[in-house]
């Protein structure tokens, strides 16, 4: 036993030299200064925190890639990328960033009305919010970018019905229970109804996730032997669908709507894959705008750019065919 | 375990003197996990009777669904904290005492009632709140969560004064209570002596069947107090999001803490100092800047340390 003690002692005492030796990340260093335009009136370097979900589904993880690489263009900012399971984590994170004197914050909210007081009091406090996607309650943030959610369920929707000519049998999968998949399924419930043509022999939720939008599916195929098309709502729900429909041989004649735009996905309806003549973006990149606009708040003087900067931004989505797939085709990006 | 959490606080407070030793970080480092540490109190009871919840995060879901479901019906009336606060503490003791009795009675293994119970109270709470969040309607319930005892003398970087959280008093308290109740009452001692040898217990004559009922009791009650802090915090119940691994840093907090998970014998100062571990953990990631993907294996790397020093510190018996 006392080998073991000695080379645990060993490791933690390791440890501790490498952590309190370390040169990334130390306070110290901001005050060095690098003499740049980035640099605050009291010569210290700009602190940005970024706090989003943890990346539960691809599109999560797709935001946590571009947060990487907006902030890597940013090299004077002291970025500090925080990620949280769920609000209360998030609060605390929050909180721990204030307590690092951030100049700003980009809040990708893990859900709406949990994070708006704290991002009340952090505003109190003098920082920066730039709230991407998921909103606040109220309006908290200096700037809020988001997409736009109701176009998604309805450009969606409308491309479904146009190419099935008005008549057919459909699945609709749900996500996550949030503002954003309420948005969506609205809007395209309304563009169904207007339709009566259009048949919705089931709808259920598969979570924005690939395994729990296969488990659904197969249970749906088993009680309909006629679906034209599926309104996945998303592309890992999509990946999930298409499992479901080869294990079952269904895979001809029936075609699949995902959304958000994961790479894979993109280069399928490039290649022209009968399965998926289209998509829709829902850019994980939003969050890189979010980053983006506070490096250039920040560094070119926080009253004066706030004059003009919008409070609000609206990012539209679009619908991806064959024809423009390149456009939207990042192949070095994880999602 | 306390030589860990001493060792990482001074690190901590050599390396980051400027942000991590201000008064409103070392109020974020008592409060930050104090609904867990609310929770871990009376996991530590339960683990102490040999048993195991895994229930209690979905369980923080539903009794924030009672708590905040009863805020917005009490509204009118002058009394909606308290009111709020009891239906929280009943929702969860009842569903404490279900797993109990079910438990006891129904021998059924703690591990597959209580996995039930993840799965059952999550939904119920999903039915409750339709799948997504119930919003509070009543501003001061909110502002109760940001409430508490201004500590004097201390000031935050705004220059407010730094307020120590009620749900931190509460944490503070139950573990005082929990303590007590432990270590000096006859219950305390029937806890123990059903997890240390539950055949002696009984042949003893104590009845160790509702010792144990008494004990998923407690806990229940214990999470439907957390669920009523943390809904008020967010003044609001995500019931899909809620409360989720809560069951898990509980656990974590009590063996951290060096209470056997064989039951019998248990510390509840211990576990005070496994939840604050893990907070600090949480907070010196976010101060060394560890990328999130990895912050998993390097919690779960010191937790493994915490608990093999303290196996290793100690003579065998």
């Amino acid at each position: 036993m006392s080998i073991l003690r000695a080379a645990l002692w060993a490791t933690l005492a390791t440890l501790a030299v490498a952590m309190v030796g370390c040169q990334g990340g130390s306070e110290s260093s901001g005050t060095s200064g690098t003499g740049g335009r980035t640099v605050a009136k009291d010569g210290k370097r700009f602190k940005v925190g970024v706090s989003i979900p943890a990346a539960d589904h691809g599109w999560t993880a797709g935001v946590k890639w571009w947060a990487d690489q907006a902030t890597k263009l940013h090299p004077d900012i002291d970025w500090i990328i925080e990620d949280a399971k769920e609000p209360g984590e998030q609060i605390s994170d929050l909180e721990n960033l204030q307590s690092q004197r951030v100049d700003a914050l980009v809040i990708l909210a893990t859900e709406s009305e949990p994070i708006t007081p704290i991002a009340e009091k952090l505003k109190e406090a003098g920082i920066l919010i730039i709230s991407v996607d998921r909103g606040f309650t109220k309006p908290v943030a200096d700037v809020f970018i988001e997409g736009d959610n109701k176009a998604f369920g309805r450009k969606s929707a409308q491309y479904i019905v146009e190419k099935l000519g008005g008549q057919g049998k459909i699945v609709v999968l749900e996500g996550i229970p949030s503002t954003v998949n309420t948005d969506r399924v609205n809007a395209a419930m309304e563009v169904f109804k207007a339709n009566p043509g259009i048949q919705i022999v089931a709808k259920d939720t598969g979570m924005w996730n690939r395994e729990k939008a296969e488990k659904v599916m197969q249970n749906i195929l088993v009680s309909h032997p006629q679906i034209d098309a599926i309104w996945a709502s998303d592309d890992d729900m999509a990946l999930g669908v298409e499992n479901a429909l080869r294990a079952a041989g269904r895979d001809k004649n029936i075609w699949i709507l995902g959304g958000a735009g994961m790479k894979d996905i993109v280069k399928r309806v490039m290649d022209g894959d009968p399965l998926y003549p289209a998509d829709i973006t829902y850019p994980p990149s939003m969050i890189a705008v979010g980053v983006q606009m506070a490096a250039s708040i920040l560094e070119s003087g926080r009253e004066k750019a706030l004059q003009f900067m919008p409070r609000h931004l609206m990012i539209d989505v679009e619908l991806i065919t064959p024809e423009n797939a390149k456009d939207y085709y990042f192949p070095d990006s994880v999602y | 375990m306390l030589v860990a959490f001493v060792l990482l606080f001074l690190m901590a407070a050599i390396r980051f003197p400027d942000s991590f030793l201000h008064a409103d970080n070392l109020r974020n480092l008592l409060s930050q996990n104090a609904y867990v540490g609310i929770i871990a109190i009376g996991m530590t009871f339960v683990i102490i009777s040999g048993g195991i919840d895994l229930s209690v995060g979905s369980l923080v879901a539903l009794c924030g669904a009672v708590t905040v479901l009863t805020v917005n019906k009490a509204a009118e009336s002058g009394m909606v904290l308290m009111v709020a606060l009891a239906a929280a503490l009943a929702a969860g003791a009842v569903a404490g005492f279900a797993n109990g009795a079910v438990i006891a009675f129904g021998r059924v293994a703690p591990f597959v009632v209580t996995l039930a119970g993840l799965a059952g109270f999550r939904s119920i709470a999903l039915v409750l709140g339709q799948g997504g969040e119930i919003r509070s309607t009543v501003r001061s319930f909110g502002d109760f969560g940001y409430d508490g005892l201004p500590i004097p003398g201390l000031t935050n970087i705004g220059g407010k004064p730094v307020i120590l959280y009620w749900s931190t008093l509460a944490f503070l308290l139950v573990a005082l209570l929990g303590g007590f109740l432990l270590n000096k009452t006859r219950y305390g001692r029937y806890v123990i002596a059903v997890g240390a040898n539950e055949k002696a217990a009984r042949y003893s004559g104590i009845d160790t069947r509702w010792v144990k009922v008494w004990t998923y009791t407690l806990l229940g009650g214990l999470v439907g107090l957390a669920a009523f802090f943390n809904s008020a915090r967010m003044n609001s119940v995500g019931t899909g999001s809620v409360g989720l691994y809560y069951e898990l840093d509980a656990i974590a907090a009590v063996v951290i803490g060096g209470t056997s998970l064989a039951g019998g014998k248990g510390r509840i100062w211990g576990t005070v100092v496994g939840v604050l571990l893990l907070t600090l953990i949480g907070m010196l990631l976010n101060l060394w800047r560890v990328d999130p993907n990895w912050q998993g294996a390097v919690r779960g790397a010191v937790i493994l340390i915490a608990v093999l020093l303290q196996r290793t510190t100690k003579p065998e018996n």
